[in-house]
């Protein structure tokens, strides 16, 4: 399954990103990012669905929180950095 | 034991705090250490006590919540990110040594607001005289733990944004009981302890942070981990290595009991404690009472002295009678030298959402008993 991660500079950025979403409807998951989309070491991603993303950053515009970097992971499991 | 030294710490927990630290400690790990369950449990506490603290003091951001270990803590951070050695410091007559002894250590020049007791009109007049243009930095309590005295605090955050002078503000005596707004008095730090009025454990404390801060630790943030400085974000910036979740976990339940009672139900039922006991000790020959005579500046803390009876005796006493109270300087022999009670010290009784009126009765009965035995 395709989806999204949006990557934070911060657990508690995270956690921010995460209830927005919840709190519009959009299922996130919270999780420590993947070393290889991780340039400074130990940050935390929120999971969105492939097709919930472009209501997520509607949402997280509205609150403040636009991401600055989110990676799509393709079906053959690589990450790939979504040019915003 | 009728126990009155809260200003100190909140001996009696809401039953809801010790549960929620207690299964913290059984169930919870490190939070933003890792993926797994009992961290996450532990980020997801930790992530609530900042919500909820940023709601009860109105901090548009959780990430301006820094959990810390004392109000202790949080002022040294507060001070030591604004002061620097040298820099001119306004401060109240009534500041705690953990505002005045990190100023003495920067080598600040400390300049003192002073004001008699309980006369908040002179306290902000001499704010207004004191505060000039080389003034780099304000610090000023909101209830002074020796006598309970509600200074005017608003009217001192507004001198201070008026003159574009940056604010710190120790809320030890008042967060829990008094409203407490970060955004409305534009103060760029306010610390506060999370063991007495908002009843979490005792290692817990918060700073709500509005300015530019330095980090008084440096280490491990579970952040940024291939570089070497700290991260610039909060809440990282100001919280090096491992969080004390339990406590975190009980200052969550803490602070929903305190939003579940309300602050002005728990101000009320403090200050009449607090009037009451003043009521009876004034009556009793002898017995010098620091009351306000206006009870909208009397927060729930009473100092009074007893003629001819050293405080710590007095104080020791009635602990032998099972009345906890504190005696002596409480840590802020400014405040005492404002209130002329430097040489004698005081016996301080502090209330708490946990004591009753028959408590306060009782400590006015003790004192009679001990102030014939003179």
């Amino acid at each position: 399954m395709v989806y999204y991660l949006i990557i934070c500079r911060s657990l508690t950025y995270a956690q921010r990103t995460a209830a927005a979403l919840e709190r519009a409807g959009i299922t996130a998951h919270i999780l420590r990012a993947p070393k290889v989309v991780d340039q400074a070491g130990c940050s935390h991603a929120v999971k969105v669905s492939e097709r919930r993303l472009a209501d997520a950053l509607l949402v997280l515009g509205r609150v403040g929180l636009s991401p600055k970097r989110i990676y799509v992971m393709s079906s053959d499991g690589s990450y790939k950095e979504v040019l915003l | 034991m009728i126990y009155l030294d809260s200003a100190a710490t909140t001996l009696q927990k809401p039953p809801s705090v010790v549960r929620a630290a207690s299964y913290a400690i059984n169930h919870m790990a490190s939070p933003g250490r890792g993926g797994y369950g009992p961290a996450m449990q532990a980020a997801e506490v930790v992530f609530a006590c900042r919500q909820e603290a940023a709601e009860l003091f109105h901090v548009e951001d959780p990430e301006q919540v820094i959990l810390t270990s004392n109000a202790t803590h949080g002022l040294n951070i507060a001070i030591k990110s604004l002061v620097k050695p040298g820099d001119t410091v306004l401060i109240s007559s009534f500041e705690h040594n953990a505002v005045t002894r990190p100023l003495y250590a920067l080598g600040a020049q400390i300049r003192v607001a002073a004001s008699p007791l309980f006369q908040p009109e002179a306290m902000l007049e001499a704010f207004a005289a004191k505060l000039t243009p080389e003034v780099r930095c304000v610090v000023c309590t909101h209830v002074s733990n020796v006598f309970g005295y509600i200074l005017p605090l608003s009217e001192i955050a507004a001198l201070c944004r008026s003159r574009e002078v940056p604010l710190i503000v120790d809320a030890s005596q008042s967060a829990g009981c008094l409203p407490v707004h970060l955004k409305e008095l534009g103060a760029a730090f306010i610390a506060m302890p999370g063991h007495k009025g908002l009843y979490g454990p005792q290692g817990t404390g918060l700073l709500l942070c509005a300015g530019e801060t330095v980090p008084l630790l440096e280490g491990g943030t579970g952040s940024r981990s291939a570089e070497q400085d700290m991260p610039d974000f909060l809440p990282d910036r100001l919280e090096a290595g491992t969080h004390n979740v339990p406590g975190a976990a009980g200052l969550l339940a803490g602070l929903r009991f305190v939003k579940a009672k309300g602050l002005e139900r728990i101000l009320e039922g403090e200050r009449s404690l607090t009037l009451q006991a003043a009521r009876g000790l004034s009556s009793l020959p002898g017995v010098t009472v620091y009351a306000a005579s206006d009870p909208a500046c009397q927060a729930g803390v009473l100092s009074f002295r007893l003629d001819g009876m050293d405080c710590e005796v007095a104080g020791e006493a009635l602990g032998e009678r099972d009345i906890a109270v504190r005696a002596g300087l409480h840590c802020a022999p400014l405040a005492h030298k404002a209130a002329g009670t430097f040489e004698t010290g005081t016996i301080r009784a502090s209330f708490s959402a946990f004591n009753y009126p028959a408590e306060a009765g009782r400590l006015v009965w003790e004192v009679t008993r001990l102030a014939r035995r003179r």
